[in-house]
């Protein structure tokens, strides 16, 4: 069985942090059995978590962090999101329908959707201390 | 290198061309949906978007093209996609946006579709 890696980060809510982001998940799927046709996805997957928590977790003008746990394993790529804002459950949200968003202009609410998309598991839970934790799954086998 | 860069082009016929590079998520959408936006007070309405140049795309830059393509069409113009990248398109494909945006190879295929 191949060595587990494992690594963390910490951001602020701010939209310019989502680059740094992105050259993490980037970095540690480099490292990873995951293929490169799954790369974008998944950066794109996590980018769209962050992107969710930055806009709506907090008030504006209110700091909070934001953290990123990654840990790659010979059957899966997990990366764990932990917030401190708003309680939001995403699976609480439905499907978007595209036409009707168009229709409305409506150009959010989209991220959700793409999560559920590219990774094998979205997990949400409340937990003490912390309060919110996305869990992004992709298998890699 | 800026992380996002718009370059708008406005041919005689009225056509606008934009070609979009970098990164176009969270953090740089709202710089194309203000050039966008400008473009249709000014009566402009079909537009060709390059996006060959472009790194990468999240829900929020897709989002300024599903927000704006509806106003286009309303006022018989459109926003036809140029030349994405295989990253790109794919978020395109994923959305299930890639049928109601055409998308073409060229700048002269692009305009021509305008017309």
């Amino acid at each position: 069985m191949g060595q587990g890696l494992k690594d963390r980060l910490v951001v602020t809510n701010d939209t310019k942090y989502l680059i740094v982001v992105r050259d993490f998940i980037g970095r540690m799927i480099k490292q990873s059995r995951v293929t490169r046709e799954d790369e974008n996805k998944i950066v794109l997957a996590v980018d769209e978590a962050v992107t969710n928590i930055i806009e709506h977790g907090y008030d504006p003008g209110v700091e909070g962090l934001i953290e990123l746990e990654v840990e790659s394993e010979d059957t899966q790529f997990k990366v764990v999101i932990r917030d401190s804002g708003r309680v939001f459950n995403p699976e609480s949200v439905g499907n978007p329908d595209m036409q009707r968003h168009i229709k409305a202009g409506r150009k959010k609410g989209l991220g959700i959707f793409l999560m559920r998309q590219i990774m094998d598991e979205v997990r949400y839970r409340f937990k003490d201390g912390v309060k919110n934790e996305l869990t992004l799954v992709k298998y890699t086998k | 290198m800026p992380a996002f860069q718009i370059l708008k082009e406005k041919l005689p016929d009225g056509v606008v061309i934009l070609t979009v590079r970098g990164f176009l998520d969270a953090h740089t959408f709202e710089e194309l949906e203000k050039t966008i936006n400008d473009l249709f007070e000014n009566g402009t309405f079909r537009l060709a978007v390059d996006l060959s140049g472009l790194d990468y795309i999240s829900s929020a830059g897709a989002g300024v093209f599903i927000g704006a393509i509806g106003t286009a069409q309303e006022n018989d113009g459109n926003i036809i996609l140029m030349r994405p990248s295989s990253n790109v398109k794919e978020v395109f494909d994923l959305l299930g946006l890639s049928q109601i945006f055409t998308f073409k190879d060229s700048r002269e295929e692009a305009v021509r579709a305008l017309k």
